[in-house]
């Protein structure tokens, strides 16, 4: 099999597997063929598409072993901290303590899709209650009650305020099911007013200097909390320490979409950079291997680009990509009708922002957390997507709504309208839910128009420089 | 040479066959689709050359499109209906900057530059409110032809409110609006206006005008009267509206091979 850059399927990267074993190819202590997850009920695998490069076995390898370094963790006697919805400030925290593992229960959420709704995820949560009309996070509900997919908890901490209305009644529930939950509040960021004190955040935005103390208020509790269950002190050095390798992490990270969003040629799949992305959040369980999974990722890119090789046609259409999507086969689907990634918005982007080393850690986490796309209004969302539109240079804006996700009821008109005022390009909005199939058809042609539109602009612009 | 489009939509399979030398239609037909959609589309393509004498080695290419264009194997190539759509328009009404589309199963609102290309476009949510499914959901509830709707509209003094967006409840509703003794006149003027308001919330800030509308729904009376209120401004049928998809197929079709020969 050729080493060239490529998609290839699950079964061909068994044959691929057998040669870099040969090869003597590294392999770390999670690492072999990606097909034995199969075994473990990810049926989903068999359908999707995946980059054929070493660097993204590991990656692939290292995310979908996370349950198993949660287990070992527990067995080692390190505690466990669940953290939800604020994505990407608290592991900052928990993960400067010596023996603080923290993972995202929320990524359950990606459960029914990879075992194509085998776990029953969802039908516990509906008989809890929380039916279809809530976000597919509710998958995390039923991960509680199997315990099937990771060790429950030594503790649980969650986000409240400026979040998703769904997502928060999602773990209230869960509190009610006798999973204590530390709540804490992250305000709606709002513009400071003309006479108040203001704060520059991370990401390009402001807020008044009371917000972000506020908010570094509530971080002190989570840090008072996390210091009990450790029993340890968490001084100013260990947390900046800890701020300095998340900052690694996400340094990394602007590397890498800076290259594969903006090289000639698509040097990397939508799906492998959706993984990437959201090591900024919770490093995986291993924040030192995220650091190196990142590295050899970016290394195997940095090749690519330099020889002027891609996994995609040199003319595919440059879509930016707002919301993670439910289905991930979806990724897969606009690289299949001639679209590629440049540029993302996983509501996440304040984790791939620099948390600022010049200031005392905690107002700089609070800075940072006040940045959260969800903490402000959508026009803010919506500016920030258009800056990044223009780095990038996306040619059209695809918005995936998460059903039943309160924030999608109205956030796609704004972010549609703003960018179509500013850069005249189209825009589409589509709703994934877990499992895409019986839409598959649907959500083919609305993919395949965006990216003949794309296309027919793209020649009526050479046609008009021509003139 | 002799160009084909055929639009495999969710409720009819259309075709048409062009003269590439002067892009005139020398051909077409019409058929219900069905689950063999492959099997049907083929049948429909043999009439269709059959009945005008055409040998099929005559047709240098056909490009699929619609809803079952994948399933379409005498296709050479599939393109979307959006830009199927718009280019049949197009080439029928040149000045058309907007077209709305209601097909069977979908909506679509599409934004065209100067010169008939789509800027951008919007299409209906998975579920078949505003589209002719809908309509043929009221029709077959009120025990009336299709065809009759139009008419039965243009007798409304006072459309009901219909403000379910889903067909299913929808249904409920005209279910209650009949038990409540709502004529149906009423009640079929409500459900257009209903139908025209979910595609107006399409066009986002501005419909630039022309504004055409094309579809099998286009053919519905009463729709394109009851999207002009919605929409405020004129809207136009064009011609033929049932057939713009395979007629911008064929032409994209004659384009993909004049530049194989170029």
């Amino acid at each position: 099999m050729s080493d060239m850059p490529k998609r290839i399927t699950l079964q061909e990267w068994d044959l691929r597997y057998e040669q870099l074993s040969k090869t003597g190819a590294y392999q770390p202590d999670y690492g072999g063929p990606l097909s034995r997850h199969v075994e473990g009920g990810d049926q989903r695998l068999l359908k999707l598409r995946f980059d054929n490069s070493a660097a993204a076995l590991r990656l692939w390898n290292f995310l979908l072993t996370e349950e198993d370094r949660l287990h070992e963790a527990r067995t080692a006697g390190r505690k466990i901290v669940g953290t939800m919805k604020d994505l990407g400030t608290v592991p900052v925290m928990a993960y400067s303590f010596e023996d603080i593992v923290a993972f995202y229960p929320d990524g359950a959420w990606w459960i029914p899709c990879v075992m194509e709704l085998g776990a029953g995820l969802l039908e516990i949560a509906d008989s809890l209650g929380i039916d279809e009309s809530f976000c597919p996070v509710r998958a995390m509900l039923g991960a509680f009650v199997t315990g099937a997919h990771f060790p429950i908890p030594d503790m649980l901490i969650c986000s409240v305020g400026a979040t998703c209305d769904d997502f928060s009644a999602i773990a209230q529930r869960l509190n009610g099911l006798g999973h204590p939950v530390f709540w804490w509040e992250i305000p709606h960021r709002r513009n400071p007013e003309p006479d108040e004190p203001a704060v520059n955040l991370p990401g390009g935005f402001s807020a008044p200097k009371c917000q972000v103390e506020f908010v570094k208020s509530q971080l002190e509790r989570i840090k008072a909390a996390l210091e009990e269950l450790a029993g340890e002190k968490l001084d100013e050095r260990k947390l900046s320490a800890g701020i300095q390798k998340a900052n690694q992490v996400r340094r990394l990270l602007t590397e890498l979409r800076k290259l594969a969003f903006t090289a000639e040629r698509c040097p990397l799949p939508s799906l492998e950079m959706l993984i990437a992305e959201m090591l900024a959040i919770h490093f995986c369980s291993d924040r030192q291997e995220t650091i190196v999974v990142l590295k050899e990722l970016l290394n195997e890119v940095k090749n690519r680009v330099s020889a002027g090789n891609g996994v995609l046609d040199a003319d595919a259409a440059r879509i930016f990509w707002v919301n993670p999507v439910a289905d991930l086969q979806v990724m897969n689907l606009l690289e299949d009708c001639g679209g590629r990634i440049c540029g993302t918005e996983y509501l996440f982007t304040h984790a791939l922002d620099e948390i600022p080393e010049d200031l005392p850690p905690l107002e700089a986490l609070a800075q940072t957390a006040l940045a959260d796309p969800m903490a402000g209004s959508s026009i803010d969302r919506a500016q920030r997507i258009c800056t990044d539109i223009e780095l990038f240079g996306a040619e059209a804006v695809l918005i995936s709504r998460i059903p039943g996700a309160s924030h999608c009821a109205l956030e796609g008109r704004i972010i549609s309208e703003i960018v179509q005022e500013t850069f005249d390009i189209p825009v589409l909005e589509i709703e994934v839910p877990p499992v895409t199939d019986s839409m598959r058809p649907t959500l083919n042609t609305r993919l395949q128009a965006l990216v003949e539109t794309v296309k027919s602009r793209c020649q009526t612009s050479l046609r008009k420089r021509r003139r | 040479m002799i160009c084909a489009g055929i639009d495999a939509g969710s409720r009819a399979i259309k075709i048409i066959l062009i003269d590439t030398e002067n892009m005139q239609v020398i051909a077409k037909g019409l058929a219900d689709q069905g689950v063999e959609q492959d099997k049907l589309s083929l049948a429909l393509f043999k009439s269709v050359l059959e009945k005008h004498g055409i040998n099929k080695k005559d047709v240098a290419t056909i490009v699929a499109t619609g809803y079952g264009r994948n399933a379409v194997s005498i296709a050479d190539t599939t393109i979307t209906e959006i830009t199927c759509h718009a280019v049949g328009v197009h080439h029928l009404l040149p000045d058309s900057m907007t077209i709305i589309d209601i097909g069977g199963q979908d909506s679509k609102l599409m934004r065209l530059d100067n010169d008939g290309r789509v800027r951008d476009f919007a299409m209906n949510d998975r579920c078949a409110a505003g589209t002719g499914r809908f309509l043929e959901v009221v029709a077959e509830r009120l025990g009336v032809k299709l065809e009759a709707l139009g008419k039965l509209a243009a007798n409304s003094t006072n459309p009901a409110a219909i403000s379910s967006m889903c067909v299913v409840f929808a249904e409920t509703e005209i279910t209650g609006l009949l038990a409540s003794g709502t004529a149906r006149e009423d009640i079929v003027a409500g459900v257009q206006a209903s139908i025209a308001a979910r595609i107006i919330s399409m066009a986002g800030r501005s419909a630039e005008p022309p504004v055409i509308f094309t579809g099998g729904v286009a053919m519905v009376s009463g729709m394109a009267d009851a999207m002009q209120n919605a929409l405020g401004q004129n809207v136009s049928i064009c011609p033929d509206p049932q057939m713009t998809g395979a007629l911008g197929a064929a032409i994209l079709a004659s384009k993909q091979l004049k530049k194989a020969n170029a």
